[in-house]
């Protein structure tokens, strides 16, 4: 190629995910515009790009969410796209109109696409219209006898829910048909008393569900293809912490066909760039669209590490009008990958979000290893933005080998001065049920009490003291007679 | 030297015994052989500790360390009895009882010269072994208790003499 397929690119993010697709810009000889608050001046994605510019907020949020100053910032710096990462404005259809409307490429699907899939209702039935299945339900009538008719045909399970409430108000799981009419009536009389709507509607209950989801790309004019699926079913808080690909021990012609149903999804809204399809699979291997994520995951790495493709690149190539890099026949998968996201929390007081200072940081090599960080030492972490500070993705040849690795990195990784997830992580992996695959959405409040931290043994518990102690540096002085320099800083402190 | 150290709320005591031949840490009452390895390549340390060697890595905040060890995180705080008494450099002319307890030995004797942080006597409080350290270099003026004497928190248990200007 004897020109880029953009001379410049802002990158509409931060942290990793920006200093990620810098990686690739840089590769393809693209320069690269950074966005930063003012906290953020002296940050990596900062340093790594060849321009930057400060856009003023009230919060270092606020200034990600800036629409009109980031076009501003890259008119004023004459990139020719913008790349939006995952989060921030990266699904917001207002966001990629107005980045068309300055005459620049929005490096991911169109507005409208964005509008379908981002509502909920909307992306369903457009799911449903296109032979994607969606979780059997029966909307409220007026009549109980036929809604009961109706929900006795979808099957049991069934969850009642009420039309228009939220927070379990009005909710029922319902597993028998005897049971059925009563928990009508109930959820009905609770849904008229909580929100003055007494209507309910039945949808299929999914016990144990499993999260997978299918990564796809589209060229905008009805091709798409698929690079396999992940599964994501570890989560904590309603997010996920560990991701991975391919799913564990899904049999080859369900995994088959939940990734060809995202293919029609995605050829059907003439879906163009990379985008994911999340479903929700049940023990019996029903499997229901959940909604389409139109937008680079936190989670690509591991369909890159199984595929060799570098997915920001596929992104350009697509926003650029180069169409899909390959075709299906082409894209194969070889092993295993498992991603842990390094996330500054407390594993031990219900994951809630830690700051500190990255006073150390070591970070184990390996040639099967990615650790995606925008950490330096030194770094504050403060709740300005969302507590994942890394992610640490390894390939290995099998599932088995990709969980054995995983471990051994996070033992060898150490990012200390902040309490992170790090020790957890490696206790999940290390779960017989997470060896097994036996995997939910529900396993980490499900094994809730095997996860819990080790206790030390007498021999690791004077190791552990030894070496505390010899950190604190007179004790050090004291005990092993370090030369001047360091004794004549003295101060007990340090 | 002594220091207290924390750990889920249990607080553990670690001493020098002696350096030589080799250092020994008194840890929660029970010596230990102890001796630091070369730095790692990758940033971790080693140590041995009764033979055993154990490679960790290791982070200092203002008063605690934060120590990964055998994957684990650790965070290893420091109760400082001794630091009101013994961080002031000039002037320290006194050993104070960072807390009530009895002498259990005496390292040095009047006129004995002393280092900074070496170990004058050793006390007894709350079962826990700590050496008290000289607070600068100086020479020993007075010992005020004895083996066995007992004491409150304060008071003093050593004198130095006092530290003559340098022309």
């Amino acid at each position: 190629m004897t020109s880029p397929l953009f001379k410049k690119v802002l990158v509409a993010n931060r942290g990793e995910i920006a200093c990620r697709v810098m990686r690739t810009l840089v590769e393809m000889g693209i320069a690269s515009v950074a966005i930063h608050h003012r906290v953020e001046a002296r940050a990596k994605h900062v340093r790594l790009a060849d321009e930057a510019v400060e856009i003023a907020g009230d919060t270092p949020v606020a200034a990600h969410l800036d629409i009109d100053r980031i076009i501003e910032a890259a008119r004023s710096t004459g990139a020719d796209a913008i790349h939006p990462g995952y989060g921030f404005l990266s699904e917001n259809a207002r966001f990629a109109q107005a980045v068309a409307d300055a005459g620049l490429t929005f490096i991911g699907p169109d507005a409208e696409t964005i509008s379908l899939m981002g509502d909920k209702i909307s992306a369903r039935n457009f799911a449903e219209a296109h032979g994607v299945p969606v979780a059997p339900s029966v909307m409220p009538t007026g009549d109980l006898d036929a809604f009961i008719a109706q929900a006795e045909g979808i099957g049991f399970p069934l969850l009642i829910k009420a039309a228009a409430g939220g927070g379990g108000k009005g909710m029922s799981i319902v597993r028998s048909a005897s049971q059925l009419r009563e928990a009508a009536r109930l959820a009905s009389s609770e849904a008229q008393r909580y929100f003055g709507d007494g209507r309910v509607y039945a949808e299929t209950y999914v016990e144990r569900p499993r999260h997978i989801e299918v990564q796809v790309l589209g060229d905008g004019k009805g091709g798409a293809i698929h690079l396999f699926e992940r599964e994501c079913s570890v989560q904590r808080r309603f997010q996920k912490i560990i991701e991975e690909a391919p799913s564990a021990n899904l049999p080859a012609k369900l995994a088959a066909d939940i990734c060809e149903s995202a293919v029609r999804l995605a050829a059907a809204a003439n879906y163009k760039n990379a985008g994911t399809v999340e479903y929700i699979l049940g023990a019996d291997g029903r499997y229901f669209f959940l909604e389409m994520n139109t937008r680079l995951q936190v989670e690509h790495p591991v369909t890159e590490m199984i595929t060799g493709l570098d997915l920001v690149r596929c992104q350009i190539e697509i926003a650029a009008g180069s169409g899909l890099p390959l075709t299906q026949a082409q894209v194969t998968a070889t092993g295993h990958a498992i991603e842990c996201r390094v996330c500054a929390e407390n594993p031990d007081n219900d994951f809630m979000p830690e700051t500190g200072v990255v006073k150390y940081l070591g970070v184990p090599e390996e040639p099967w290893l990615r650790f995606e960080n925008a950490l330096d030492q030194g770094q504050k972490v403060t709740a300005d933005f969302d507590p994942m500070l890394a992610k640490l993705v390894v390939h290995g040849a099998d599932r088995a080998e990709a969980v054995d690795r995983s471990i051994a990195a996070l033992d060898g990784l150490a990012l200390l001065g902040v309490k992170t997830n790090i020790d957890y992580l490696a206790r999940v992996l290390d779960h017989d049920a997470f060896r097994d695959g036996d995997l939910h959405t529900g396993f980490v409040a499900e094994h809730k009490s095997d996860l819990g931290p080790l206790p030390l043994d007498e021999t690791e518990l004077v190791q552990l003291l030894a070496a505390a102690a010899l950190g604190f540096r007179d004790f050090q002085n004291l005990a092993l007679g370090t030369p001047e320099p360091y004794s004549a800083i003295g101060g007990w402190r340090n | 030297m002594a220091i207290k150290l924390t750990l889920d709320g249990k607080i553990h005591g670690v001493t020098i015994a002696r350096r030589h031949p080799h250092l020994v840490l008194v840890i929660d009452g029970v010596e230990h052989e102890v001796s630091s390895l070369p730095a790692l390549g990758d940033g971790r340390k080693s140590i041995t500790v009764g033979g055993h060697e154990v490679s960790f890595s290791r982070a200092s905040l203002r008063d605690r360390q934060i120590v990964r060890m055998g994957g684990r995180t650790f965070d290893v705080g420091v109760v400082d009895p001794f630091s009101q008494g013994g961080a002031g450099g000039s002037g320290q002319d006194a050993l104070k009882a960072p807390m009530p307890g009895a002498v259990v030995s005496v390292q040095k004797r009047a006129g004995d010269k002393v280092a900074r942080g070496e170990a004058v006597v050793t006390i007894e409080s709350m079962k826990l072994q700590t050496a008290l350290p000289a607070p600068r270099d100086g020479v020993i003026a007075k010992i005020l208790k004895g083996e066995g004497e007992t004491f409150e928190k304060d008071e003093i248990i050593v004198t130095l003499e006092p530290e003559t200007e340098k022309a």
